[in-house]
C-alpha cells in the first residue's frame, strides 16, 4: 500500500498557473502536466509553423512511403454512400448510412489493431504505429524522448520487440522509432497506410486507437471514434477521447489512412490534440536519420543551476531555490561528474545533458563534494 | 513570462493570422467560433432518436435522498426496475417515470458482484419492460444510451472486446499485529476512505460491521470481500496520550486503489466518475461520455436492440455496460427472489 512516487511529483513540480487552459502530454505513468495559457498556445503555433515552413524548404526530396492500396495496410475502400461523409465531414442522413459508417469503422479498427503498438522506454509508456513493412514506427517526441536509445515495442498480441528510437521534431512533438531487424522472419510488418493531412477539415470523422492507461493484454487496443473540431498545421483537435498512455498512437480517417498521431489533452474531454501526419512526411529524412531538434513548447527541461562554462569542470556556482537541483540536494560548490548515462566534463556538457531530458524525468546524478563522491536523484523541472 | 509571451505574440500576430487562414483550408474565421462538430451533436442525436423511442416508457430516473443518482431500467410489468446499487446510499429511494410521476421505491434484491439493485415500485401501473437482446456488438459499433424520456443521452462506440473487470477495493490502511495479534493501523493511505474516516496510526480495528475481529488476517479477509463504493462500519479502539482507550464506531468507504494512487492531473482529466467503477464479471467498454448519475439505464445498438445496462462511468475514455447475457440470468434470479419474499 505504498504510494508510487512517480505519480506524485507531477503536482509537486508543476503548479498550474492557468487552471482552465491546462494541457497534458499523455504518456503513462510519467504523465507530466503542461500548464500553459491560451496566449502561449497561440505563440507556440506561430513558432512551430515557422519552423515547419523552414524545414520544408531545406528538405532534400522526401522519401516517405507513398500511399498504396495494399491489403496488409489499414486502407479500406469507402462505399459510394459514404463518400460525401468522408470528404465533406458531414453526418449520416439515415440510419442505414449510420450502419454503413459503423461497418467502416469496424474494418478500420480491426486493421488498426495490428499496427498499433505500445512503446516502453524506461518508466514511460506510450503508443506508436508501424508505418512500413520494414518496421518504422511513428510516435510522439515526448514518448521517444531521445534519439538512438533502446526501446521496447509491444504488439497487440503481447509480443515484445526490440527497437531503437530515431529522430525527434520536438517543435511539433513528432518522433520515430525503428523495430530492430530480424524479428519477423523476413516478413513485412502489418502497417498503417500513410495519409496526408493537408486536406483535413472540420467535421471529418476519425478513428483513434491506442493503449489508454498503458498496455493491458486482457483488454487489448482500445478504439474511439470522433470528429475533427479544429485543424492547424501543427495540431488537430478531435473529440476522440485520449488519456495517459495514448501518446503516439494513430488517428485514421474514414478510409483508413493515417492522418495524425496522438499528442496531448486538456481537461475538457473534447480537447484531444494530435500531430498532423504531414509534419512527419515533411521531415521524414531527418527523423529517419536520428536527428533531434526543437523543444516541446512550454516543456523545457530545467535543472535550476548556474555555472561557468569556461571552467574545466562542471562546478555549480548557484542553485536556485526550490529548483529541481535544490530539491535533489545539489549544493553550491558541487562538481557534477555524471548526469544519467552521460559523462560531464564541463558546465556546457551539463547543459547539453539537461536539454536532452524531459521535465518530470528521474535522473541519477553523480557529483563530487569536498573531494568525495555524492549521488543525487533529480526530478527534472519544467521551464516555459 | 506572460508579458514576454504577449510581446512575442504581438510581434507575430500578422504572421499567425495569415498562417492560420491558410491552414484552415479556406474556412472562414467565423467558422472557428461556431459550435465544435462532434460525433454526438444535435443532428446525430436526432438521427438515433427513432432507435431509443423503441423503448419509450422503459426508463426511469432514480432518486436517493432527494438527489437524482442514477437511471433505472424497467424489467417487469409489475413494478421491477434494475439500477446501479452503489448509488443508493440515502433514503428515501424514489423513481420518476417517463410520464413524470414520482413514486416511492424499495430495494427488493441486490447483486453486489455486479453492482445491481432490483427496485420495486407499487401501485396501479401499466409498465413497459425493456427487452434485452443477447448479442454484444463488435468493436467500433455505435451504442446509444437512453434517458428517462426515451431520449438519446449519449452516443459512442464499443472500444474493446468484452471482458471481466477486477477491482482493488481498499479501505486504505496498512496493518500490523499488536501484542495480542489484533489488527493495528500502521499507516493510512492518502485519499483513502480510511483517511476520510479519520483513522489514525495505532488504532485497533476490533469489529467490522458489528462482527468482532480478533486478528489482523481476519480483518484483511473481511475487507478483501468489499467492493469499491461500499461502506463499512469499523469499531476501533484508540489509545490517547494518557493511555486511556476509547472505543468508537466510524463509517468508512471502500475505494479503488488505482483511483487513490492517481495524480491530481489524472483525476482532473478523468472528470466525474462513479466510486464503484471496477469489479464486474463482464463489461462492454464504450467511449460514451456519461455523467455518473446516468448509469443504470439501458444501452442500445443502432438496430434498436437493448444490449445492456450502463453500470459505470470509469474515466475519461471509459464507460462500462453490463451485457444482456449477464443481465438476463441476474434479472431472473433477482425477480424470483424479490417475488418470493413479497409473497
Amino acid at each position: 500500500m505504498e504510494r508510487v512516487p512517480h505519480t506524485r511529483y507531477v503536482i509537486a513540480n508543476f503548479v498550474p498557473r492557468f487552471e482552465a487552459a491546462l494541457q497534458y502530454y499523455i504518456t503513462k505513468p510519467s504523465v507530466v502536466g503542461k500548464p500553459q495559457s491560451r496566449i502561449a498556445a497561440i505563440v507556440f503555433l506561430a513558432v512551430s509553423l515557422g519552423t515547419v515552413g523552414l524545414t520544408v524548404e531545406a528538405q532534400s526530396p522526401v522519401v516517405a512511403p507513398t500511399p498504396t492500396d495494399q491489403s496488409s495496410e489499414t486502407k479500406i475502400p469507402v462505399p459510394e454512400e459514404l463518400q460525401k461523409i468522408l470528404s465533406a465531414g458531414t453526418v449520416p442522413k439515415t440510419l442505414a448510412q449510420l450502419r454503413l459508417l459503423e461497418q467502416q469503422f469496424g474494418q478500420i479498427s480491426e486493421a488498426a489493431k495490428l499496427c498499433t503498438v505500445s512503446i516502453k522506454i524506461g518508466q514511460a509508456q506510450g503508443c506508436g504505429v508501424i508505418i512500413d513493412g520494414g518496421g518504422k514506427v511513428l510516435t510522439a517526441a515526448h514518448v521517444a524522448m531521445r534519439p538512438n536509445k533502446p526501446a521496447t515495442v509491444i504488439l497487440a498480441n503481447g509480443r515484445r520487440l526490440k527497437a531503437m528510437t530515431l529522430g525527434l521534431n520536438k517543435n511539433v512533438d513528432a518522433g520515430m522509432l525503428q523495430i530492430s531487424p530480424g524479428q519477423n522472419e523476413g516478413a513485412e510488418w502489418p502497417h498503417a497506410t500513410l495519409g496526408n493531412s493537408s486536406k483535413l477539415a472540420r467535421g471529418m470523422w476519425c478513428i483513434a486507437t491506442g493503449h489508454p492507461s498503458g498496455f493491458d493484454q486482457a483488454r487489448g487496443v482500445v478504439t474511439r471514434v470522433g470528429r475533427i473540431a479544429r485543424v492547424n498545421r501543427s495540431a488537430l483537435r478531435t473529440d476522440c477521447a485520449l488519456i495517459g498512455g495514448d501518446s503516439g498512437g494513430p488517428l485514421f480517417d474514414l478510409s483508413g489512412n493515417l492522418i495524425a498521431i496522438h499528442s496531448r489533452i486538456g481537461n475538457d474531454v473534447e480537447e484531444n490534440l494530435h500531430i498532423p501526419i504531414d509534419n512527419y512526411s515533411n521531415s521524414w529524412d531527418r527523423l529517419a536519420a536520428g536527428d533531434s531538434w526543437g523543444t516541446l513548447p512550454g516543456f523545457r527541461p530545467v535543472l535550476g543551476v548556474q555555472g561557468n562554462s569556461r571552467v574545466e569542470e562542471a562546478v555549480i556556482d548557484v542553485v536556485r531555490p526550490s529548483s529541481a537541483a535544490n530539491k535533489a540536494g545539489i549544493q553550491e560548490g558541487d562538481i557534477i561528474k555524471e548526469f544519467g548515462d552521460r559523462k560531464i566534463t564541463d558546465f556546457q556538457s551539463l547543459k547539453a545533458a539537461v536539454a536532452e531530458t524531459m521535465p518530470g524525468e528521474n535522473v541519477r546524478v553523480r557529483g563530487q563534494r569536498d573531494g568525495r563522491p555524492v549521488f543525487f536523484r533529480v526530478v527534472i523541472g519544467r521551464g516555459e | 513570462m506572460v508579458n514576454s509571451s504577449m510581446r512575442s505574440y504581438a510581434k507575430k500576430l500578422p504572421f499567425v493570422l495569415i498562417v492560420m487562414m491558410l491552414a484552415t483550408e479556406g474556412q472562414t474565421a467565423r467558422a472557428q467560433f461556431e459550435p465544435l462538430p462532434r460525433r454526438d451533436n444535435a443532428s446525430m442525436m436526432n438521427l438515433v432518436r427513432p432507435v431509443t423511442e423503441k423503448i419509450s416508457g422503459s426508463v426511469v430516473q432514480v432518486y436517493s435522498g432527494d438527489r437524482p443518482v442514477a437511471l433505472g431500467t424497467i424489467v417487469a410489468e409489475d413494478g421491477f426496475i434494475l439500477t446501479k446499487r452503489s448509488e443508493l446510499s440515502g433514503d428515501p429511494i424514489r423513481v420518476r417515470l417517463s410520464d413524470g410521476q414520482l413514486l416511492p421505491a424499495r430495494v427488493a434484491a441486490v447483486r453486489r458482484s455486479n453492482d445491481l439493485a432490483m427496485l420495486r415500485i407499487e401501485g396501479d401501473l401499466a409498465l413497459k419492460p425493456a427487452k434485452f437482446a443477447g448479442e454484444i456488438p463488435p468493436v467500433a459499433s455505435f451504442v446509444v444510451s437512453v434517458g428517462r424520456k426515451s431520449n438519446p443521452i449519449g452516443l459512442g462506440v464499443i472500444g474493446a472486446k468484452p471482458r471481466r473487470i477486477s477491482h482493488q477495493g481498499r479501505l486504505g490502511v496498512l496493518l500490523q499485529d499488536d501484542r495480542t495479534g489484533r489488527a493495528m493501523v500502521r499507516g493510512v493511505f492518502p485519499d483513502s476512505g480510511a483517511e476520510a474516516a479519520g483513522l489514525k496510526k495505532g488504532d485497533l480495528i476490533v469489529a467490522i460491521n458489528g462482527r468482532k475481529e480478533r486478528s489482523r488476517l481476519g480483518v484483511i479477509e473481511t475487507l478483501r470481500g468489499m467492493f469499491p463504493g461500499e461502506s463499512v462500519r469499523l469499531t476501533i479502539t484508540r489509545n490517547d496520550e494518557a493511555e486511556d482507550s476509547t472505543t468508537m464506531d466510524v463509517d468508512a468507504s471502500i475505494r479503488d486503489l488505482n483511483v487513490m494512487r492517481e495524480s491530481e492531473s489524472d483525476a482532473r482529466v478523468n472528470g466525474p466518475r462513479n466510486v464503484r467503477l471496477s469489479g464486474f464479471d463482464q463489461v462492454m467498454q464504450h467511449d460514451t461520455v456519461l455523467d455518473p448519475d446516468e448509469c443504470g439505464g439501458p444501452l442500445m445498438d443502432i438496430k434498436g436492440n437493448v444490449i445492456g445496462i450502463n453500470i459505470a462511468r470509469a474515466g475519461r475514455v471509459v464507460s462500462y455496460a453490463l451485457p444482456a447475457s449477464l443481465i438476463l440470468p441476474e434479472m431472473v434470479s433477482m425477480l424470483s427472489e424479490a417475488r418470493s419474499a413479497s409473497r
